[in-house]
């Protein structure tokens, strides 16, 4: 099997596997009971929380909530936050979990700012600070690593122009695709109001993320119960997932550079081979960005387009090969509609049905690319006589 | 000794069915014992009109949800057996309603007993009265009232040769006719709503009902496939032995669509699909094809296409739905259980097949010759030489 679909979701870690079978095996107690039992359990809870601050460089100034996940994190931030009047901005090309935050707020008459007619190359535009600023924007909302087409955006270089220029506007970030893919550096906490953090993107496993939030922010709660967490996120922890997630973590950010490295090899040798493939019926384009700097393009993302061969079609023709793609974000793969992000940054809908998500992990080999690219090529050649015939029907 | 209920089961039609009345009693006898063979210690018995289970106590909740299930019961009632003493009834009587009564200010009931045994000394009425009256004298000053008409309560006595049933919990069945009265069908299963719910409809009149399905990989995932096996086996649940059938269309398609007219390709597609499903039903001895048409509901459901397609096979399509319209197929998919998977988001035919525009009112002789630009005879043999077959039982 050949995967490289690891911006959907990444396989677990052999060690994480194992940390999270002990825990589910041997501590079983509920961390908010007042007997021995309990208390171990607690105290695990903690020592993970602070392991992760460690690891991250989170400082105290910050606080660490554990989730369910990527949507979870981003819900409760932007809702706990902005609900009902704070005023929030956005690219427009964020994860769906974001952007249906804003759009719930919008119900309650709390428009969200879109800056998406001011995006570069699908990132948040420096130019656009001073509307934030007239707008009295409280809090902009971005994806740190943009999901389908993988391109950054610079922490730093926002809160520096922020801070400058409209001290008022905070910045939440979504990491989720950001985390053991890019070196984060722990200047930026300062700057953040909030990141979010999943751990199935990193080999960790599924129903576990971190909201990591300034802890001078007052989020109201959205799942009331037993106040854990202190009354923001209540629900019996899962320790055995928080050990999971914890190690997940310590591995990702261990070997970041490492990774970062091989991400950059494996992008490079998929980028050239599809390059290699051009010919008069096979024009690629790259949506992500060709560029090796990774404070602007992460290296674990491509995405390219090669009309008039639908991307739906051409990925079942490579699972019948056993290889797994992405078509753009996983939660948005079943909807109709051609990918919301790349029509965003100016497809075409045609390009934009026709486009494939290659995402890789620091398991994957250039072995894997080469099978890749041979078996899109085959596909492609197959299927593109009746594509045309379909284009020209148009 | 393990506490004992008897359950009494009520047929629907098979009552007016005449010389081959007998030939249906043993139809739903034989669904009924196949849907509780799981359980042990169970007593068959079926005296003129009615079948009787003798259960263990512990399984009547079980066996409720289960007979609910099986068509051609018309309405069934888990009840206690005894001796016609009516001291006796009436004070099982009591001990069922005088809970009720604790949380209600008053509560109107009725006696309403059925004789089977016409040589038991007192009438129906009578005996109405003789319980009724005993458990009046003892819960009237806890607000128990008589009202025949419109009681809150019933008390159903019926008493038989050999026993009688006091029960008060009379449960709806699927009504129709037992399935295998009437033979088997071939119904042609997409996914979505429609064909789920027509399936249904065939089973309750007593059909065993097998599907085809017309698979599009890899053209489109692995969803639609898997889809397809949730939607068999939830129809199966009414019926079992049925059987799927899995065929490859990828290649049909392809050929229809290089070769023939853009603005017929759905119909030509659905003719296709009938003439290899015909072949199939001939070989499974399935004696009509069933389809979830409801007239007028897309472009290829006008009397114009529907003739264009059925013309094909001279088995006859049965099209339970085609009067119906979306809003009911949807309510009687959800009884069903079958709306929720339906629903999920499955591609049924990649963009790629598919026309601009699709021909409303197709000319038969038009279609006949674009089918003469395709194999469709050796296509048609391929396709069912490399179909998948599947017990849907086992999965």
């Amino acid at each position: 099997m050949v995967y490289l679909d690891n911006a959907a979701t990444s396989p677990m870690d052999a060690e994480v596997v194992a940390r999270v079978h002990e825990a589910m095996r041997d501590l079983f107690a509920n961390s908010g009971t007042p007997y021995k039992i309990g208390l171990d359990a607690k105290s695990l809870i903690e020592k993970s929380a602070q392991s992760i601050a460690e690891t991250l460089q989170i400082p105290p100034t910050h606080r660490i909530l554990f989730t369910s996940g990527g949507t979870e994190s981003n819900n409760l931030f932007i809702k706990g936050l902005c609900f009902p009047d704070k005023k929030a901005a956005f690219l427009g090309l964020e994860h769906p979990s974001v952007t249906e935050s804003l759009r719930f707020l919008s119900q309650f008459g709390n428009e969200p700012l879109s800056l998406l007619s001011s995006q570069k190359e699908g990132r948040f535009d420096l130019g656009s600070i001073p509307t934030l600023k007239e707008k009295r924007v409280r809090l902009l909302c971005l994806s740190h690593v943009n999901n389908e087409l993988g391109t950054v955006n610079d922490p730093l270089k926002i809160i520096s122009a922020l801070a400058k220029e409209s001290p008022q506007t905070r910045l939440f970030l979504d990491g989720v695709q950001a985390i053991g893919k890019l070196k984060l550096d722990p200047q930026m906490w300062k700057g953040l109001a909030g990141y979010s953090i999943s751990g199935h993107k990193i080999h960790g496993p599924k129903g576990i993320g971190l909201l990591v939030y300034d802890s001078k922010l007052v989020l109201a709660p959205q799942m009331h119960g037993g106040k854990q967490q202190f009354g923001i996120r209540s629900g019996t922890l899962p320790l055995p997932l928080i050990l999971g997630l914890e190690t997940a973590i310590k591995r990702a950010v261990a070997q970041t550079e490492e990774t970062q490295r091989h991400l950059q090899g494996l992008c490079e040798h998929l980028i050239q081979g599809l390059k290699s493939l051009e010919k008069p019926e096979l024009k690629i384009r790259f949506n992500s960005l060709v560029d090796a700097d990774s404070s602007r393009q992460s290296p674990g993302i491509v995405n390219f387009s090669f009309p008039p061969v639908e991307g739906e079609v051409i990925l079942h023709h490579l699972e019948a090969k056993d290889i797994f793609v992405g078509l753009g974000s996983a939660c948005s793969a079943h909807s109709k509609e051609p990918s919301r992000i790349l029509m965003g940054i100016g497809l075409r809908e045609e390009q934009a049905r026709c486009s494939l998500r290659i995402s890789f992990s620091r398991n994957n080999t250039s072995e894997e690319i080469d099978q890749f690219l041979e078996a899109f090529a085959k596909a492609y050649q197959t299927l593109y006589p009746t594509f045309l015939k379909k284009a020209e029907h148009r | 000794m393990t506490e004992r209920r008897t359950v009494l089961i009520r047929y629907d039609e098979i009552g007016l069915k005449g010389r081959n009345r007998k030939f249906f009693e043993k139809c739903l006898l034989r669904n009924i014992r196949r849907v509780l063979s799981g359980a042990d210690d169970i007593h068959y018995s079926s005296p003129r009109g009615r079948i009787f289970l003798d259960i263990p106590a512990s399984f009547a909740e079980e066996c409720s949800v289960k007979l609910k299930a099986v068509p051609g019961i018309a309405s069934f009632s888990i009840g206690i057996s005894m001796n016609s003493d009516f001291d006796a009834i009436a004070a099982l009587g009591v001990q069922w309603i005088e809970p009720r009564l604790k949380s209600v200010d008053s509560l109107n009931f009725c006696v309403k007993t059925r004789r089977s045994e016409k040589s038991f000394p007192k009438t129906s009425p009578e005996v109405n009265f003789e319980v009724g009256s005993r458990i009046m004298k003892q819960l009237s000053p806890e607000g128990l009232t008589v009202n025949i008409t419109e009681a809150e309560y019933v008390l159903e006595i019926e008493i038989g040769r050999s026993e009688t049933v006091v029960f008060d919990n009379r449960q709806q069945g699927l009504c129709g006719l037992p399935v295998g009265s009437s033979g088997n069908v071939l119904c042609l299963l997409s996914g979505g709503i429609d064909s789920p719910v027509s399936a249904f409809m065939m089973a309750c009149r007593g059909c065993r009902v097998h599907f085809v399905f017309f698979d599009n990989q890899p053209f489109l995932g692995r969803g639609g496939y898997d889809k397809v096996l949730t939607l068999a086996k939830k129809i199966n649940h009414f019926q079992a032995k049925a059987t799927l059938y899995v065929v490859p269309f990828e290649e049909i398609q392809g050929a229809i669509r290089d070769h023939c007219n853009e603005e017929n390709r759905i119909v030509l597609y659905r003719r296709m699909m009938y003439r290899i499903a015909a072949e199939i039903a001939e070989r499974k001895g399935c004696l009509a094809l069933v389809n979830g048409e409801s007239l007028g509901q897309v472009a290829s459901q006008t009397l114009e296409n529907i003739a264009a397609v059925s013309c094909v096979t001279s088995l006859s399509v049965l099209r339970p739905l085609i009067g119906m319209n979306k809003e009911s197929i949807i309510n009687k998919a959800k009884e069903i259980g079958t709306y929720e998977v339906s629903i999920e988001p499955q591609p049924d035919c990649c963009s790629v097949f598919m026309p601009k525009n699709p021909v409303t009112r197709s000319k038969i002789p038009f279609l006949e010759r674009d089918e003469e630009k395709i194999p469709w005879q050796e296509l048609s043999d391929k396709a069912i030489a490399e179909m998948e077959i599947i017990r849907v039982d086992d999965l």
